[in-house]
């Protein structure tokens, strides 16, 4: 499903990305980890296409997304959920219309957005706390507004950098619990985190990376760098 | 784009334009300072250019010639005279109509009875009018050459040319001032909207990188803030359209007092007459100004 071929990313001097070459299927829970600086936020920017590889294709169901060009870009960005370490609300918008905004802003119907909000709020838990502004609530509840508007599109994939690296450890679990959550619902999920416990106990694929280079690629590993 | 589309976009424009409806208000304000300085400029040149238009049709040079002038001589004059590209018309009055309009005047009447129609003292003479006002100078000198003053008796230009220079030299000036005026407020409201732009596109940096990341639709993210710019300039026109209105109305009495006469009706008249090209030449600057301006910031400030 998606398969990561020659991808060199080159900042001025730095090489954030060197020579990865990857392949993800249907259905994967993928954990990227490695020290600070690794490249583990380029990749991701390879993959939500908001940077491009210097060289090297991102092929998403077999298209190649750095040739994507500027009109098509939404359009892909509505197959892929991005959730990010500061959440991203919007302040003076409540959890609803948070959510509601995603698809109002990508012509979606009246019905669609009543339909819709509603059930991923409650698949996220928040359902209840729907009509609250972001600032009226804690870490990890923010954390879900934010993957309950990642995934109002339903996303084929679930990107997350860092998700839990503001929250203490028993809301990031709950987080990692929900993503674990959406990918037994058949959503690729690929996320990247410094947190040694969690990779350690969701037993899924682990790539480390270090330097910008992939240096292993394990089924069901653990943390070590 | 659905209608559906289209109102949330619409809002989306009017939202941010309240959202920072300080520097709302102050790119508001400059472009209608603006609009209402041409708009002061344009009608001023167009009341004087039309005041112009009536003195001018009404100056004319008259050469008046001495009785001892032969008929011929005066014909042949009146061909040169006629031949000049700077000249509209050349009229030849004869004795008989010189008292016919003698008659006429009111100051005539009391001694126009007194004159023998047959031992009229009335002279002969040519009017002579001209395409454009400025010419009129090179005419008299024309008129005025040592060859004609046998028969010339006087040339009546004389007395008004001062008045007629200097109506003339207000008017250039005054185009030029209210180019020059006009020039300095638009780059001035456009240095303002600009920045207004900027920074309300830099306020809601968040907002459109989250649009961004949730595949918002192109329109979403740019139209807002061209309706803001479109806002500036309709609500920039509405104000300064209700000021001019509203000037005219405290300077007519004014004028009406200085003038000793009653301009209440041209006043209201002209206004009326005008008020759709005046209407429209400002909505068609304040939008332009407006738009492009959020145009320009957008690409400068909205890359992908
Ligand atoms: N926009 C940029 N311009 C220049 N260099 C950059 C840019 N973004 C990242 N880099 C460099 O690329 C390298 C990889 O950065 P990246 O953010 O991918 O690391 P990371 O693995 O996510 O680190 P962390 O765990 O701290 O988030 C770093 O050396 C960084 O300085
Ligand atoms: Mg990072």
């Amino acid at each position: 499903m998606i398969e990561i071929a020659g991808a060199t990313k080159q900042y001025n001097t730095v090489k954030a990305l060197d020579n990865i070459n990857l392949k993800i299927a249907r259905g994967e829970f993928v954990s990227i980890v490695g020290p600070s600086g690794a490249g583990k936020s380029t990749l991701i920017k390879m993959l939500t296409c908001e940077e491009k590889p210097t060289t090297g294709k991102i092929l998403i169901a077999d298209r190649n997304i750095a040739k994507l060009k500027s009109e098509e870009l939404p359009y892909y960005r509505r197959k892929v959920g991005v959730v990010f370490q500061d959440f991203k609300l919007l302040p003076q918008k409540t959890v609803y219309e948070n959510v509601a905004f995603a698809l109002e802003v990508c012509d979606a119907t009246d019905e669609e957005i009543k339909d819709r909000v509603p059930k991923i709020l409650d698949l996220v838990g928040m359902l209840k706390k729907k009509d609250n502004l972001p600032t009226e609530l804690s870490g990890g509840e923010r954390q879900r507004v934010s993957i309950a508007r990642a995934l109002v599109h339903s996303p084929k994939i679930l990107i997350a950098d860092e998700p839990t690296g503001n929250l203490d450890p028993i809301n990031s679990w709950e987080i990692i619990d929900l993503l674990l959550r959406i990918n037994r619902q058949g959503t690729v999920v690929i996320l990247a985190t410094h947190n040694k416990e969690i990779v350690d106990r969701i037993k899924k694929r682990v790539l480390l990376m270090k330097g910008g280079k992939l240096i292993s690629d394990r089924i069901k590993a653990g943390y070590c760098i | 784009m659905s209608w559906k589309t289209f109102t949330r976009i619409f809002k989306l424009g009017i939202t941010n334009f309240w959202r920072n409806r300080w520097l709302s208000l102050a790119a508001t304000l400059v472009m209608t300072l603006t609009l209402l300085i041409i708009s002061i400029f344009a009608m001023m040149t167009l009341v004087i250019s039309k005041t112009t238009d009536s003195i001018r049709d009404k100056m004319d040079i008259t050469v008046y010639f001495n009785d001892s002038a032969t008929v011929d001589q005066i014909v042949s004059f009146q061909h040169q005279i006629a031949a000049r590209t700077d000249v509209k018309e050349v009229r030849y009055i004869s004795k008989e109509e010189a008292l016919v309009s003698f008659k006429n005047q009111q100051a005539g009447k009391k001694v126009a009875d007194l004159i023998d129609p047959n031992e009229n003292p009335l002279p002969r003479s040519l009017e002579v009018k001209a395409n454009q006002a400025e010419s009129l100078d090179q005419i008299a000198t024309f008129l005025g050459q040592e060859t004609f003053t046998p028969m010339v008796h006087v040339i009546s230009y004389q007395e008004n040319r001062v008045v007629i220079n200097r109506l003339i030299g207000f008017t250039t000036f005054l185009k030029k001032v209210g180019w020059l005026f006009s020039g300095v407020f638009v780059l001035i409201s456009i240095l303002v909207i600009l920045n207004t732009i900027r920074l309300t596109i830099l306020t809601r940096k968040n907002e459109i990188e989250i649009m961004r990341l949730v595949g918002a639709n192109d329109n979403f993210i740019k139209v807002p803030f061209i309706i803001e710019g479109l806002l500036y300039g309709i609500i920039a026109t509405i104000i300064s359209t209700m000021f001019l209105k509203i000037g005219m109305q405290i300077i007519t009495p004014m004028m009406n007092q200085y003038l000793g006469m009653d301009f209440s009706n041209q006043m209201t008249n002209f206004f009326s007459g005008n008020f759709l090209s005046i209407f429209g030449m400002e909505i068609l600057v304040g939008i332009a100004i407006g738009i492009g301006c959020s145009l320009i910031s957008i690409r400068k400030y909205l890359k992908v």
